[in-house]
């Protein structure tokens, strides 16, 4: 019991990540269909940027992941404007090959002004919380409260915020949307600025958490689509289930089954899903 | 009359030309090894000790062969630790470069792909920190290797474990990685010998870094120790993980990383205690002179100090110099490859080599080296004590795999 | 309010309205009556902003708003109540609402309830889960929250069973009642003409008649053609 409890525990923090990659992903395919596969690639980047200011420059941790947020959204409405909306009106096959380009230009600038070393973001919290034999490192605890808080600030901002419901408005209808008198050339900004941050904050964690190297955007953002069809494309209540169901998944297959197989068994458990429910988890049919 | 003094004239140009060129020689010799990628901290200090050794080889006077003196010449490619790279880099330095002596070798994947073929070719191939032990057990005459095999370490670490009185030990490691499975096959055989049992082999790879789950399910089981076998950073995370779920049994590896390596990942109160079950290598505490010097020299070229494996790749060179001088030529391999299975340990060489039959090759071109037991103390790896390995006996166990 | 002068428009390479002139006074409720593909929901979408204007000129309160973002000619006070109704099934009523008043400052909910019933108790519901009727409310109501100068509906009793057609006449009677400027493309032509004070007879593109609601439903090209007697 205590084995499959700590399993579990394990199991979330790593949702806790792939929600919050699986958030900026989503909103960004809700409102403009794309397949943004340079979310990883972004994300780290911000996690080599906290890492350049907190570990080489000396900047206290907080102020760095700051920093990098605020980077993230410029970066994220840079994208949007540079390389997305040029190729709004165009075939889905150019926003396609403007990801995967796009994708690449980015791990070659990480490659470039990161290097090709593993970078792990020292955080000084090593304390470990101990409850009936089950443990919680005080790492795992801070990453798993910042992804509630992120995951419960966004839910917020989209139900309760006059931008937030314009942002649903735009992924639920566009033309009805433009009707609401919503600027839809704007929409599209904002959301890349928060899907930017949320992946920033995503990179902080696994920095820290584990490491960053080449590959490990790469990796983390064909987990984050998992999640995206596992919950249901553009959902967000579906990002946050899949993200955990997924995370929590690949724990316990790990600890019960075999740790060789992680990745393979939280895909079909992926496939399982969809044969059962098409639509995702929290997708609507 | 004047064509013919024309003609001595030429002739003794020649001569003369040749002459004045024998005097100091070009000998190319290549190095393939990890540069890039996520073997490079094998690899690299690998090729930077054969450009160091090349050098004072050199301002040494270089290398005698009769009457002529030769000058090292060091080509490197990069191998990425890939098979098909390391296949491409080293088809380039024989064909294309000419080069009949190539070095490094810091990983046994892109190793072993070139042993399948350097039998077939006119040059000499010497290994480094590749570990899997069936490099030096294809009869490869013209192949030697500075590292002693992961198994010959793994049955000294199984009897130094069973020494601690531990029963029951659980394993984690990279046990799809072939020399890391031969160090935990050779360890478990060697502790069952005195009653010991491994209760568990759990696995990760080499990109993995949460090892959470494999530690929550070794640490059900209640093992009497744990040991981490695997690349350092992965096993930095799993010594770091450890701590996180409140593991404390005592926890033994084989990683040979450095402090800097461990302290990028974990805290040095997460590492105390961690013992390293390795190959003794470069180890500044126990190290003889040439190792100090070795040391001194790296970090003041370089800027870092050397990684523990990479006087491999420095006691190569130096190994090459030696058999090159004894086998009075430089273009026959063969000679030079009999000349290297017949060398005594050199003064120069800084890993500390330990004999068999008075020699440091053996009939299989392997050489041995003393084990240690290292323990993590305060923020620094510190020699402990040898472990008890046994060369002969297990020169003999390889000769018996050909 | 809104004057419309040589107006062509199209999709691509096509053109589907070709020069059209048509005005809406203050106060008045003018319908668009024509056969399906005589370009009445392209001019609305034009008016709109959905659809770009290829040459001529849509003034609204004096102001030439041809070409302009359609949330700009929302917040001059234009409000379209789209055909197939276009609400955002995954939120719900109030939110539905509430976006309804994005760009302007909003009517006041609770008397929008009241005028709605039927919304007030599908409140929480997401709008996605509502009947064609309550859903073709919610889209009128949603149009009205911007408390528009001039209400534009396209098609609303389309694809309505005919008593619920029949409430939804009823409802634009009663907004019409209010004194707000109404525009309505239907096809419905009867319950159109009903409502209207006036209407224009779009054919191909073109407008071939005008004149009052009564005076079409007795015009015999328009009874032949489109009141079916």
């Amino acid at each position: 019991m205590t084995e499959i409890l700590q399993q579990i525990i394990n199991g979330i923090a790593i949702g806790g990540v792939y929600v919050l990659i699986a958030l900026g992903l989503t909103i960004v395919f809700g409102i403009l269909g794309i397949a943004h596969f340079a979310h990883g690639s972004v994300s780290m980047f911000g996690g080599y940027l906290t890492f350049f200011l907190a570990a080489q420059h000396g900047i206290p941790l907080a102020l760095a992941i700051t920093i990098a947020l605020i980077t993230g959204m410029v970066l994220g409405v840079l994208i949007e404007l540079l390389a997305y909306r040029p190729v709004r009106h165009a075939n889905h096959i150019n926003a396609f090959i403007v990801a995967l380009g796009l994708t690449m230009m980015v791990e070659g600038a990480n490659l470039q002004f990161f290097g090709a070393e593993q970078i792990v973001i020292p955080t000084g919290a090593t304390r470990v919380f101990s409850i009936g034999g089950v443990t919680l490192p005080e790492l795992r605890l801070y990453v798993i409260l910042a992804a509630a808080a992120l995951i419960a600030a966004m839910t917020i901002f989209v139900e309760k915020t006059k931008t937030g419901q314009a942002i649903r408005a735009v992924a639920e209808n566009r033309d009805a949307a433009i009707l609401m008198g919503i600027n839809v050339q704007m929409i599209p900004l904002v959301v890349f600025a928060i899907s930017t941050a949320l992946g920033v904050a995503a990179g902080v964690m696994v920095g820290s958490l584990f490491a960053i190297a080449p590959g490990v955007g790469e990796g983390l953002v064909v987990k984050g689509f998992a999640v995206l069809i596992l919950g249901g494309l553009g959902s967000i209540p579906g990002a946050v289930v899949g993200g955990i169901v997924l995370g929590v998944t690949e724990a316990l297959a790990a600890g019960f089954i075999s740790s060789a197989y992680k990745d393979v068994i939280a895909f079909v458990v992926m496939i399982a899903v969809l044969l059962l429910r098409p639509q995702g988890l929290m997708g609507r049919a | 009359m004047m064509g013919k003094s024309l003609l001595t004239c030429s002739v003794a140009a020649l001569l003369l030309g040749t002459g004045s060129l024998a005097a100091q020689e070009t000998l190319k010799i290549g190095v393939a090894d990890a540069l890039t990628g996520g073997a490079a901290v094998y690899g690299l200090p690998q090729a930077n000790s054969v450009e160091m050794a090349a050098d004072e080889i050199n301002a040494a006077g270089g290398i005698s062969v009769g009457d002529e003196t030769y000058m090292l010449d060091v080509i490197v490619y990069d191998d990425k630790a890939n098979p098909t790279e390391a296949t491409n880099a080293v088809r380039k330095l024989i064909d294309r470069d000419g080069v009949k002596y190539i070095l490094g070798f810091c990983c046994s994947g892109a190793t072993g792909a070139i042993a399948s073929f350097i039998g077939y070719e006119d040059a000499v191939m010497l290994v480094g920190n590749a570990a899997e032990r069936s490099i030096t057990t294809q009869g490869l005459t013209n192949l030697v290797r500075t590292r002693p095999p992961a198994d010959y370490t793994g049955a000294a670490a199984g009897a130094f474990v069973a020494r601690q009185g531990h029963k029951r030990v659980a394993v984690l490691g990279a046990l799809e990685t072939s020399f890391y499975a031969s160090y935990v096959e050779a360890f478990e055989e060697e502790f069952a010998k005195s009653g010991g049992e491994v209760i568990a082999h759990e696995v990760f790879a080499s990109k993995d870094r949460d090892m959470s789950p494999q530690l929550t399910k070794i640490r059900a089981m209640d093992p009497d120790a744990l040991l981490v076998v695997g690349y350092v950073e992965p096993a930095a995370f799993a010594y770091r993980q450890s701590t996180e779920l409140g593991m404390d049994i005592p926890r033994y590896g084989f990683t040979s990383g450095s402090e800097e390596q461990f302290l990028r990942v974990a805290t040095t109160e997460q590492m105390e205690g961690v013992w390293d079950l390795r190959p003794t290598e470069l180890t500044l505490q126990s190290t003889t002179d040439a190792g100090l010097a070795y040391h001194e020299h790296y970090l003041e070229r370089f800027g870092d100090a050397p990684s523990p494996s990479s006087p491999y790749a420095y006691d190569q060179a130096w190994a090459l110099k030696h058999a090159i001088e004894a086998a009075g030529s430089v273009d026959d391999t063969e000679a030079v490859a009999a000349a290297l299975r017949d060398l005594k340990i050199f003064p120069e060489a800084v890993m500390q080599y330990r004999p068999v039959n008075g020699k440091m090759f053996d009939d299989n071109g392997q050489a041995y080296t003393a084990n240690g037991a290292f323990q993590w103390q305060d923020g620094h790896w510190v020699f402990v004590e040898e472990l008890p390995s046994d060369p002969e006996a297990y020169s003999e166990f390889l000769s018996s795999l050909n | 309010m809104l004057e419309i002068q040589s107006l062509r428009t199209g999709y691509g390479p096509i053109e589907v309205v070709h020069g059209i002139d048509m005005t809406v006074r203050e106060g008045e409720c003018v319908a668009l009556i024509g056969a399906n593909g005589a370009g009445k929901s392209s001019t609305l979408k034009t008016i709109c902003g959905l659809l770009p204007a290829r040459s001529g000129q849509i003034r609204f309160d004096e102001q030439d708003i041809t070409n302009r973002k359609g949330h700009a000619i929302v917040k001059a006070g234009i409000t379209m109540c789209p055909e197939g109704r276009q609400v955002f099934p995954g939120m719900t009523v109030m939110q539905n609402l509430r976006l309804g008043a994005y760009a302007r400052k909003g009517a006041d909910l609770d008397q929008m309830l009241d005028m709605f019933p039927i919304l007030r108790e599908r409140a929480g519901q997401a709008a996605g889960t509502l009947s064609g009727g309550e859903q073709e409310m919610l889209a009128i109501a949603r149009a009205l929250m911007s408390q528009p100068r001039l209400c534009i509906f396209d098609e609303p009793s389309l694809g309505l069973a005919p008593k619920i057609v029949a409430e939804v006449a009823e409802t634009i009677a009663r907004i019409k009642a209010t004194g707000m400027t109404i525009l309505l493309v239907e096809q419905n032509s009867l319950m159109a003409l009903r409502l209207a004070d006036r209407a224009y007879l779009f054919e191909a593109g073109e407008i071939v008649l005008e004149g009052t609601g009564a005076e079409l439903q007795t015009h015999p090209e328009v009874v032949k053609a489109y009141l079916g007697h």
